[in-house]
């Protein structure tokens, strides 16, 4: 090995050249890793095709934005139609759809063409791995929430909105959807690592964010009419979007759905947490089983 | 130490892996059963069966399973607590397909050299070095999923070297190659071993198919040694020598005269200086070789391969009886 070093000076034919040079941080390989799969998310650095679904979708989640903001200038209105949050929760559908779309490009590629044993590896562990693959989902999805309720804002400001009474609604409706985005992650990264083929992971994930969520309003209705006490707490931890409009109703951001008090904003809190710590692990599992096979 | 002279490591060395009671079950299965291997310098062919728990024991190496029990060692540390340090300096191209079919060779192989630690510049000068000495040409700007078994092969060896490992681990890389494939491949593998100077664990499920590249030869049979043969022993005992430079006869014979002063037996053969085990005062690991390269590069040729004197090699087996 050293002599071989030694001879590249004297043998050109040879021409293999060694590498003595500095070898970046574990630091370093995440953040590659992790930007890398944020692009990969949107389709860049991939085909031209897979970046029609995630911009077109962007594109519909924004334009209500821009109409809103439109409007709101035009008649000279102080106050934003709808909070923040309230925006969020209009826009489920799509975010739903995004999540449950993407996450196959970064949970089921590497597992399904078996990639993930040339990861392993490598330096990074497989626990880092996942908890990388899974940041760069989580902050796509934040990305796509954020972007219409940032026109809003940015928007509203300039048409003459107060300042400081945007803001803290604003900040608000930021915080929680960074829980929102880290548990729809969590649910579709899991979903898209288990069923490997892109259609079912998306089927199944639309079917977990998109019908649970017409079901649990259905339960918390129907609990709400007959005065069943509790019942429509509990049913909203069943979806990441019960919890952040419950979260959000609690925390007075507004989302005009569900409706929290006494412990209940911390169990929802604490389980949304949770869950989020489950999926992480279990990724973390499924990752180190397919790449010892 | 040099693979070239087939030389065994100096003494007191650290083995490039090394293992002790190494143990693997898959419930009643027993993949591994007390292994102890050691793996020098050079090219090392891993043989044994379908099953005798070749891919087993790479991966236990490389951290990607665990032991049940017993101990290993790469370039001197420890599998169960410096997996991160040993998947620094080692390459792995695995048994079955690992390549994503929607990327180029290019791209995977310079996003791999980022993920084993080399920053972008280098990441991308070497993936386009690599790809070229695997023979990857053209081919490496297209979708690695039109590959034929042949490129794929290719590329997946290119990611093992992009971060230039100290040892690689070569799972059966002649696996479904038609009979040119194969022999190129296995050039390959020796001019890893022998020229690029990375140490190489290199299986097959076919006995007889690796002694030729192979310094070394361990062969595995349902998870236990059956031998471990030192072709390189044999190698450092006449040390026989074949030497091949740029520039005709002329250069040839120049060569031939300037080693002969130096107190080596050659002659021509063909195109080549073949070397004579080197008498007594030359023989110590690694001198003969060091006097060809010191030699080469005093006369200013160029030097274009050293490699031991395959006649050699072939006499051991058919006198030791091999397949
Ligand atoms: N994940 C696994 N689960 C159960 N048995 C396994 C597993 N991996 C390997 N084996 C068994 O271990 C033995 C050794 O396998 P392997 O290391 O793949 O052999 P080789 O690479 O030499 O063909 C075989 O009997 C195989 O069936
Ligand atoms: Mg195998």
């Amino acid at each position: 090995m050293s002599q071989m070093s030694d001879r590249t000076g004297v043998i050109h034919d040879l021409g293999y050249r060694g590498y003595a040079g500095q070898r970046e941080s574990t630091a370093a390989l995440v953040r590659h890793l992790f930007l890398t799969g944020l692009r990969h998310a949107y389709g860049l650095g991939r085909s031209g095709r897979s970046k029609v679904l995630p911009f077109l979708l962007l594109g519909f989640s924004v334009l209500p934005a821009v109409i809103v903001v439109g409007v709101v200038t035009f008649i000279d209105a102080d106050s934003l139609p709808l909070s923040y949050a309230a925006y969020t929760s209009q826009l489920q559908m799509l975010t739903s759809l995004f999540a449950a779309a993407q996450a196959p490009v970064l949970f089921s590629r590497d597992l399904r063409h078996r990639s993930i044993v040339l990861y392993l590896a490598r330096p990074l562990s497989a626990a880092l791995f996942a908890l990388t693959r899974w940041a760069s989902l989580a902050v796509a999805i934040l990305a796509f929430a954020l972007l219409p309720i940032l026109v809003l804002y940015v928007g509203g400001l300039l048409a003459g909105l107060d300042v400081s009474e945007q803001t803290p609604d604003f900040l608000k409706a930021v915080v929680l959807q960074v829980l929102l985005a880290s548990l729809l992650a969590t649910i579709t990264g899991v979903l898209a690592s288990v069923a490997l083929r892109r259609g079912f992971a998306v089927v199944a994930s639309i079917v977990v964010l998109i019908v649970a969520v017409g079901v649990v309003l259905i339960v918390q209705g129907v609990a709400d009419f007959e005065g069943i006490a509790h019942v429509g707490e509990v049913a909203g931890l069943f979806s990441p979007w019960t919890i952040h409009n419950g979260l959000a109703e609690s925390w007075d951001a507004g989302s005009a759905i569900g409706d929290l008090d006494g412990a209940w904003p911390a169990v929802y809190v604490v389980t949304a947490l949770g869950l989020v710590a489950a999926g992480l692990a279990l990724l973390a599992a499924r990752f180190t089983k397919v790449g010892a096979r | 130490m040099s693979a070239v002279t087939g030389e065994t490591m100096p003494v007191g060395a650290v083995p490039v892996v090394q293992t002790s009671r190494l143990t693997k079950s898959f419930g009643a299965v027993h993949a591994l059963a007390d292994l102890d291997i050691t793996v020098g310098e050079g090219v090392t062919g891993l043989v044994g069966a379908n099953g005798a728990g070749k891919s087993t024991l790479i991966k236990i190496l490389l951290g990607l399973l665990e032991p049940t029990s017993g101990a290993a060692r790469v370039l001197g540390h420890d599998i169960a607590t410096e997996g991160d340090r040993i998947r620094q300096l080692v390459g792995y191209m695995p048994e079955h397909d690992c390549l994503p079919p929607d990327v180029s060779a290019s791209d995977f192989v310079v996003h791999m050299g980022r993920m084993s630690g080399l920053p972008a510049t280098v990441a991308r000068e070497r993936a386009a070095d690599v790809l070229r000495h695997v023979g990857l040409d053209e081919e490496r700007y297209r979708q690695m999923g039109g590959y034929s078994t042949g490129m794929k092969q290719r590329a997946k060896l290119a990611q093992a070297l992009v971060h230039d490992p100290r040892l690689v681990f070569l799972d059966e890389p002649t696996n479904g190659l038609d009979p040119a494939a194969r022999v190129d491949m296995l050039q390959l593998v020796q001019r890893i071993g022998r020229d690029f100077g990375i140490a190489v664990l290199v299986t097959s499920h076919l006995l007889g198919e690796l002694e030729r590249v192979s310094d070394h030869v361990i062969v595995l049979d349902g998870g236990r040694l059956l031998r471990s043969s030192a072709t390189a022993d044999f190698l450092g005992h006449t040390g026989g020598l074949l030497v091949e430079v740029l520039g005709g006869d002329a250069a040839r014979d120049q060569l031939g005269e300037a080693l002969a002063q130096a107190g080596l037996h050659c002659r021509p053969r063909g195109p080549l200086v073949a070397i004579d085990p080197p008498p007594e005062a030359l023989a110590a690991p690694g001198v003969a070789h060091d006097i060809v390269r010191d030699t080469t590069a005093d006369l200013g040729l160029a030097l274009v391969r050293i490699e031991p004197d395959q006649a050699h090699l072939e006499d051991v087996f058919l006198t030791g009886g091999h397949a």
